[in-house]
């Protein structure tokens, strides 16, 4: 079986004195799409800083295509690719030196035309030489979900990524997403509060409470709700509340 | 809730001071080493005496400043206000009228509380000391608060300004726009225009001309133009090695955190940020030298302070990067 391309092992993590994980372990699959849920402030946006290495964690251990993101960090960035939150974006750079300085800084010599055309595709090529502090909030989401992408790699790893982002730019994305952790036998987490993604795009989708994860259905159990009678957000949040 | 504006703005400096962990015991001791500093003052040169004499002059200006500050201040609270999560909650218009008040002035309050304990310290350091003058700290408290009090009720006759948000920081960020078909390459090269750009942000045209007014107030009477060009330019050179050293340390900050996730070297990272900024700090120091030389200052006291000043800054601005991107965990 070959090796996962995330794994969480009995990761802790917080902040000063706060405790806001505990113990959680997560293995992702190669082609598989694995959406994170749960209310404000449960510690998604934690459990994703640990992965991107933003937030040091206290305990466990984290693997990016078999590389312990602790030991030899470099070798898991190079498969990480990360879409920050739009706040954290540089105002004074433009987006055609973000992308630059991101290429740059995975040690690529070129940027591939898939993104440059996914990019002309999101309409967003027009925006190449503005300063990030005069994109609008969904220019400026769309710029960190083309950084995630930048040199193609095999962890994904986006926060609320289509908040802002018109239906169309969105429909889009999701597809791409599909389409390229399928080709590329990837994979990406991602935290969401909206449930057409699990109904839609999802493989394995898992809720976090109080910094716990509560309970994760498996493909076959979400395949069973999809084709259940009646809607699959009720049916996801009774199955959340039970 | 009576007055929501009071209440909330009192609930944000409380957070503030929660959160800056100021406690008790550093506040006591800051004003105990305030004490014994005026105590060394009261036993080594007054000057007391000479400041009661020019009084008149401290209160005028004194009266300058708040009118000033509490107009500006009114005009910005009722913008901010006028978008403020509190603009809908109903307050009756008597209450609305002075909370506004003392929310406009409050920074005059703060310095005639202030201005007044500090008299009182002062009267009792002399009073301890067993000098004659114990009322003079007194008069000048006097002196200071009338002119902030009268300022204050002058602030309402200046016509109010115009509201103005601040502009994006790239505003005035000089920036050579390229065409939409030039190629992408992969380069670090960004990061070391990214201080420059952050001064430039930072150096807004009217932040520019206020900062120019106390250096032409400080010049003597009969200063030529020439004179005041070359001082200006000289304050104007330390203003940016000060501006480009701190605009290093602010983006090598930011530049940690957004790149965190990417596999970049902290070496590669360093030789992209400071290469540029350090010209520029060099370039600055160059200028300086030969402003002095215009003062008729020698040949190699002007080098000596030009290169200590560029030296100076290069070596700040590379430990603050140094810090972010090799030391800090």
């Amino acid at each position: 079986m070959n090796s996962p391309i995330l794994e969480i092992r009995a990761l802790r993590a917080g902040y000063g004195p706060r405790n806001v994980l505990e113990n959680i372990s997560i293995a992702l699959a190669a082609g598989e799409w694995f959406v994170l849920l749960g209310p404000n402030g449960c510690g998604k946006t934690t459990l994703l800083d640990c992965v991107v290495s933003r937030v040091i964690p206290s305990g466990g251990e984290i693997f990016i295509a078999g590389h312990s993101l602790r030991r030899e960090s470099f070798a898991a960035k190079r498969q990480l690719g990360y879409g920050c939150a739009p706040d954290v974006l540089p105002a004074l750079l433009t987006a055609r030196q973000c992308l630059e300085v991101h290429a740059a800084a995975k040690g690529l010599s070129v940027i591939g035309d898939d993104l440059l055309s996914l990019a002309d595709e999101l309409r967003f090529t027009p925006y190449l030489e503005a300063f990030v502090d005069t994109l609008s909030l969904g220019t400026r989401q769309k710029l960190a979900v083309l950084l995630a992408l930048v040199g193609d790699p095999l962890l994904i790893v986006l926060d609320e990524a289509f908040n802002g982002l018109d239906p169309a730019s969105a429909l889009l994305l999701k597809r791409q997403l599909r389409a390229r952790i399928e080709q590329r036998g990837g994979a990406l987490l991602l935290a969401t509060h909206s449930l057409d993604i699990v109904e839609h795009y999802a493989d394995r989708a898992a809720v976090l409470i109080d910094g716990k994860l509560q309970h994760v259905w498996p493909k076959d159990e979400l395949q069973r709700l999809r084709n259940a009678p009646g809607d699959f957000e009720a049916a996801l949040a009774a199955a959340m509340g039970s | 809730m009576t007055a929501p504006r009071l209440a909330a703005a009192k609930l944000i400096l409380f957070n503030r001071r929660g959160r800056a962990g100021v406690k008790t015991r550093a506040l006591l001791l800051s004003l105990a080493r305030l004490v014994a500093l005026v105590w060394m003052e009261a036993q080594a040169a007054p000057t007391l005496t000479w400041l009661r004499l020019h009084g008149l002059l401290y209160a005028g200006l004194a009266a300058v400043a708040s009118a000033v500050t509490i107009a500006r201040r009114r005009a910005l609270k009722r913008a901010e206000f006028a978008r403020s999560w509190l603009a809908a909650v109903p307050v009756s218009a008597s209450i609305a009228r002075w909370e506004s008040l003392l929310i406009d002035t409050f920074p005059a309050i703060v310095a005639i509380g202030l201005l007044t304990i500090a008299a009182i310290a002062y009267t009792l350091v002399l009073l301890f000391a067993k000098r004659a003058e114990i009322f003079a700290p007194f008069a000048l408290c006097a002196y200071l608060c009338c002119g902030i009090a009268l300022g204050v009720i002058g602030s309402f006759l200046v016509p109010r300004p115009k509201p103005q948000d601040l502009p994006p920081g790239s505003r005035y960020v000089p920036h050579q726009k390229l065409q939409r078909t030039a190629k992408l390459r992969p380069s670090l090269s960004a990061l070391g225009s990214w201080p420059i750009r952050q001064a430039f942000a930072w150096a807004q045209p009217k932040i520019v001309s206020r900062a120019i007014i106390p250096i032409l107030v400080m010049m003597p009477l009969g200063t030529t133009a020439d004179a005041a060009m070359a001082a200006i330019a000289l304050f104007g050179m330390l203003g940016v090695l000060l501006l480009i050293c701190s605009a290093v340390i602010s983006a090598s900050r930011f530049a940690r955190q957004w790149l965190a996730p990417v596999p970049a070297r902290p070496s590669d990272a360093i030789r992209a940020f400071l290469p540029p900024a350090c010209a520029v700090m060099v370039a600055a120091g160059a200028i300086e030298a030969l402003l002095l030389l215009a003062f008729n200052v020698s040949y190699r006291v002007s080098a000596e302070v030009g290169a200590c000043t560029a030296v100076l800054g290069c070596l700040t601005a590379s430990g603050g990067l140094l810090w972010y991107w090799r030391l800090k965990p």
